[in-house]
């Protein structure tokens, strides 16, 4: 049990550190992979043959630099997400491209009514002589504007879900990309009977779920570390600006109850770093789906409540400069508020945490613990 | 970083699995899975096996008779103590007074006093609360008086888990009138429980039980030698033991049974009712993390750095999940709820108030940490 750094662990957070110290943190997004691919962070997971290196805990010391400076970029929908899913795959060569920067790929799963659910799926993959015809409609899609293929899952008769690797200019397929409520560039994807060649294939029908939620709970992982670094910020600015803060002629923080207040979140905020580790060692060690999902669920819905407080937290206590735009922690706040619910939100991962511990038998937990 | 037990660690767990297996009496067993009251021989009986087999003392250093064991291998034994269903270790002998005398005690003492806690002949209590000083400990009035080589102790102490069984109990007493820092002028002295003038009165708690007691201290006679370090230095060592003791009230693997018990008991009351089960997910969950946090505790001290403010955290969110896991366990019962999980519940009501109640926790938060 070494909770120590490698040197090369240290150096890359370092490194990511300070790049991320010289993003404004203001809610601006420039589109940064061209460094990113230079200094190698689209390596991180993939595999040496490729040009990657690292694993989990190399994508959590690296998402938390990037929650810290508010660096919101297409990280983990592009390499984590996207990454795991042609890992999974065994696309090393699309997986090699991604991490030289050359193609970039958004994964689009979530369905209108599906709450989160990537089973749920009503996107219909028609095998047509030579290809595939798709139909059906994704939401919220991460990061589709600067992506050139999207990687798609659909049914294929009644063989289960598979993944398709859509190229962004298809014809007949509709984007209708919209900011959401933090800035993220998101969209509404129609397919309308788009044409797919044979290739197009990426995982066969049946397989499709067990990739896909591979892909999900990894991101999520990375999504955890990033919650970690934007509420290690708001407590940080909170505890400063009520030391500074005077009224009544003392600091704020001189009440007792303001101090309780900022004991409270410092109490949440670990349990949010030790979740944050938590997933990225189940991510690392589980190789059994059933556990490496439970696992996951709990450090989201952990993290989804503690993130959720702090934030809160955090405004309240600065009290009217925290409803300003101009100043910063609103913007860490609202970051916050989308990752809480991003692939799935508190009251999804409590209930999957629920399903797979309660309603599954009994040797299954025992083995998954 | 590595984050796992290496294969040693998990042969050491097998070991201590089996010998909890093997040579816990199974009357004390069913005691601790039925959540009744131990009695003073199922302690004494259980701690001298352990005694007997050189792991009465995990946190001693091996010169005095511990066992030399790294932080991780003390977790990986208390956590199978849990597992086993074995009584905990009574820590007032064991796990406070012992490493104030090993760290700031003279030869002497160490000679006198560790041999019996360490065979269990010798029972202690903690003489800290007064009536009139409960989390404000530095306000407390009881007094020692120099008079030749003795010093006249008079006072009360109250809320005093297993008064009624000790031999010996550590106080903390006035040698001097405050005069700048009320901190200052305390000491740490050991008061032999038959001394003429020492009485011990019953409490009885809400929940039925009988853990704690006052005890009187009327012009009770204890040789100068008994006290443990300097004259007036009794806050140092006192708040050196509050450190020690908060890390150990986090109770993780005993909260894993009771969960593991609750689990069975909604089983067997055929509770199919989503809300209760995200509740226990909630607390589960909860636990993963805090679990999680004293590894990262562990680690810390594996690596040479002494448990802090950090511990803090262990002991607040420990015991607020011990109390969840009685609330549900009660709810989990409904109207069939027997009277025993209600003790229980009633019972527990304790942990957030002792060694140092939750909100004194955060007050350490605030100051120590965010240094506000």
């Amino acid at each position: 049990m070494d909770f120590t750094l490698s040197p090369e662990q240290v150096l890359l957070r370092d490194s990511v550190a300070r790049f991320a110290a010289s993003h404004p943190a203001n809610g601006t997004r420039p589109d940064y992979w061209k460094t990113f691919a230079e200094l190698g962070w689209l390596g991180v997971g993939a595999p040496e043959d490729v040009g990657g290196f690292g694993g989990p805990t190399e994508t959590l010391l690296l998402m938390e630099q990037c929650g810290r400076g508010l660096v919101a970029s297409p990280y983990v929908s592009q390499v984590v997400f996207a990454g795991s899913v042609l890992r999974e795959a065994g696309r090393t060569d699309l997986l090699k491209q991604l991490v030289e920067g050359k193609r970039r790929f958004a994964v689009a799963y979530e369905e209108p009514h599906a709450r989160y659910d990537p089973s749920r799926v009503d996107t219909q993959a028609q095998e047509s002589a030579g290809g595939w015809t798709l139909h059906g409609t994704k939401i919220r899609v991460l990061d589709p504007s600067t992506a050139d293929t999207y990687i798609v899952s659909a049914r294929s008769r009644d063989e289960g879900v598979a993944l398709f690797l859509v190229p962004a200019t298809s014809a007949n397929l509709e984007r209708s990309a919209y900011p959401s409520e933090d800035g993220h560039d998101v969209a509404e994807l129609r397919f309308d009977g788009v044409r797919l060649d044979r290739d197009a294939l990426l995982v066969r029908a049946g397989d499709g779920l067990e990739v896909l939620e591979a892909g999900i709970d990894a991101a999520t992982a990375a999504l955890c570390a990033e919650a970690l670094g934007l509420c290690t910020v708001m407590l940080e600015t909170t505890v400063e600006y009520l030391k500074m803060r005077q009224q009544f002629g003392v600091p704020l923080s001189s009440f007792q109850a303001l101090q309780h207040r900022m004991a409270e979140m410092y109490i949440e905020l670990e349990l949010m770093r030790s979740m944050a580790y938590f997933a990225a060692k189940t991510l690392e060690d589980e190789t059994d789906p059933f556990a490496r999902k439970r696992g996951i669920s709990a450090a989201k819905a952990q993290i989804a409540k503690s993130g959720r407080f702090i934030g809160q937290q955090a405004i309240q206590l600065h009290g009217a400069i925290g409803m300003s735009e101009e100043y910063k922690i609103g913007h860490y706040f609202k970051r916050m508020s989308f990752v809480e619910r991003l692939l799935g939100d508190r009251d999804y991962h409590l209930r999957r945490f629920v399903e797979l511990t309660y309603s599954a038998p009994r040797e299954a937990v025992a083995a998954a613990w | 970083m590595n984050l796992t037990f290496s294969p040693e660690e998990r042969a050491f767990r097998a070991e201590v699995r089996e010998f909890i297996a093997t040579r816990l009496p199974d009357d004390i067993r069913r005691k601790m899975q039925a959540g009744d009251h131990l009695e003073k021989d199922d302690y004494y009986r259980w701690q001298r096996v352990l005694f007997e087999r050189g792991w009465i003392a995990p946190n001693w250093p091996k010169q005095y008779g511990g066992t030399g064991w790294d932080p991780i291998r003390r977790h990986i034994f208390s956590e199978e103590l849990s597992y086993g269903w074995a009584p905990r270790l009574l820590p007032f002998g064991l796990s406070m007074v012992a490493p104030v005398i090993i760290n700031f005690g003279n030869d002497e003492q160490r000679a006198r006093f560790l041999p019996r806690i360490l065979s269990a002949e010798d029972f202690w209590c903690q003489g800290y609360s007064e009536p009139g000083s409960g989390s404000d400990l530095a306000s407390l009035s009881t007094k020692a008086e120099r008079k030749g080589d003795n010093y006249v102790i008079n006072g009360t102490k109250t809320w005093i888990t297993a008064a009624q069984w000790a031999d010996w109990i550590f106080v903390l007493a006035r040698t001097s009138p405050v005069e700048k820092k009320r901190q200052e002028g305390i000491s740490f002295i050991l008061v032999d429980m038959r001394t003429p003038g020492v009485t011990v009165r019953e409490i009885t708690t809400i929940d039925g039980g009988h853990e704690i007691n006052e005890v009187h201290l009327e012009n009770v006679e204890v040789p100068v030698t008994n006290r443990v370090g300097e004259e007036g230095g009794g806050w140092t060592y006192a708040k050196f033991l509050l450190e020690h003791e908060r890390t150990g009230t986090a109770g993780i693997a005993a909260c894993r049974q009771m969960l593991t018990q609750l689990t069975e008991l909604r089983d067997r009351e055929d509770i199919e009712d989503r809300r209760f089960d995200e509740r226990i997910a909630e607390v589960d969950i909860e636990l993963t993390a805090l679990a999680f946090t004293e590894l990262r505790v562990l680690a810390a001290e594996s690596a040479g750095t002494r448990p802090g403010p950090e511990s803090s955290i262990l002991k607040l969110k420990g015991t607020e999940i011990q109390q969840a896991l009685t609330e549900l366990a009660l709810d989990a019962g409904g109207p069939y709820a027997d009277v025993a999980l209600a003790r229980h519940y009633f019972n527990l009501r304790k942990a957030t108030i002792y060694a140092g109640s939750n909100e004194i926790q955060k007050n350490i938060i605030a100051k120590q940490i965010l240094k506000v």
